[in-house]
């Protein structure tokens, strides 16, 4: 049963992925916090497994075969994101995480209101 | 224009490592106001650059204080690529405008489900390489 509903929701968190381009991590992680009783590390390490297989592929070849992939673009994005990421964790260890998030989050919503607002008033 | 796109990918990678929330969420926005991208092909390259598993690093340290559930992950693993297949159908054919939009209202969401997250963050005194957790 916990194992189905677990499916369910990751289930959930790929159309979004796929649906927006992402990895669908921002879902699954308060997902599993909220709904499966995961601890937040917990939560966070086993959506860092979910997505090691490349599980946006079917999505990406979606993107793909419609012409929507910027190949140079993205060969150029990978190393920076990467050496980023570490660069990321090492400051992490220096800096409070919550309020960041809390920054970030303002900042996610303004650039949300921001892109609805942009595609639609017109 | 190289230049600004390697340092873009550095930036999105800082904050993936320290926030723990998702390249993707950050990456098509910026694509989309930076370069000038359209949105399907921002969310196109988003899903190109997230293919190689770049969570690798971050995922040890998890690993190594036992915070991982395995099976829970393999399900999640299958059930998203079965939702991306679903997810990339319903976009392709979605006009760029529509797909903007819905997609500002996606960063909303995940705005308040970021600022909610940590009810009861219990810290976990060992040095772990950030919170990192794609999205």
């Amino acid at each position: 049963m916990r194992d189905a509903g677990i499916f369910g929701a990751a289930c959930i968190c790929g159309v979004a992925s796929g649906l927006f381009g992402i990895g669908g991590g921002t879902l699954l992680v308060p997902f599993l916090a909220l709904f499966f009783a995961f601890g937040q590390h917990r939560a966070q390490g086993t959506s860092l497994i979910a997505l090691i297989p490349p599980t946006g592929a079917l999505a990406f070849f979606a993107y793909a075969k419609a012409g929507y992939i910027s190949w140079q673009t993205g060969l150029l994005l990978i190393p920076g994101v990467f050496v980023g990421g570490i660069l990321g964790g090492w400051i992490a260890k220096r800096l409070q995480p919550q309020r960041m998030r809390e920054v970030f989050a303002g900042l996610m919503f303004a650039l949300g209101v921001w892109q609805a607002v942009a595609a639609w008033a017109r | 224009m190289t230049l600004i796109v390697l340092l873009l990918g550095l930036a999105v990678g800082v904050l993936v490592g320290l926030l723990g929330i998702g390249g993707g969420v950050v990456l098509v926005p910026a694509l989309v106001y930076l370069l000038h991208m359209d949105q399907h092909l921002a969310q196109g390259t988003s899903l190109f650059i997230l293919l190689p598993p770049v969570g690798l690093g971050a995922l040890r340290e998890y690993w190594n204080q036992g915070q991982v559930d395995l099976r829970a992950g393999i399900l999640c693993a299958l059930g998203m690529l079965l939702g991306g297949y679903l997810g990339g159908l319903i976009a392709v054919p979605l006009a760029s405008r529509h797909l903007k939009g819905l997609f500002g209202c996606f960063l909303i969401l995940a705005a308040f489900l970021l600022w909610r997250k940590p009810q009861a963050e219990h810290r976990i005194p060992v040095s772990t390489g950030g919170e990192s957790a794609r999205g």
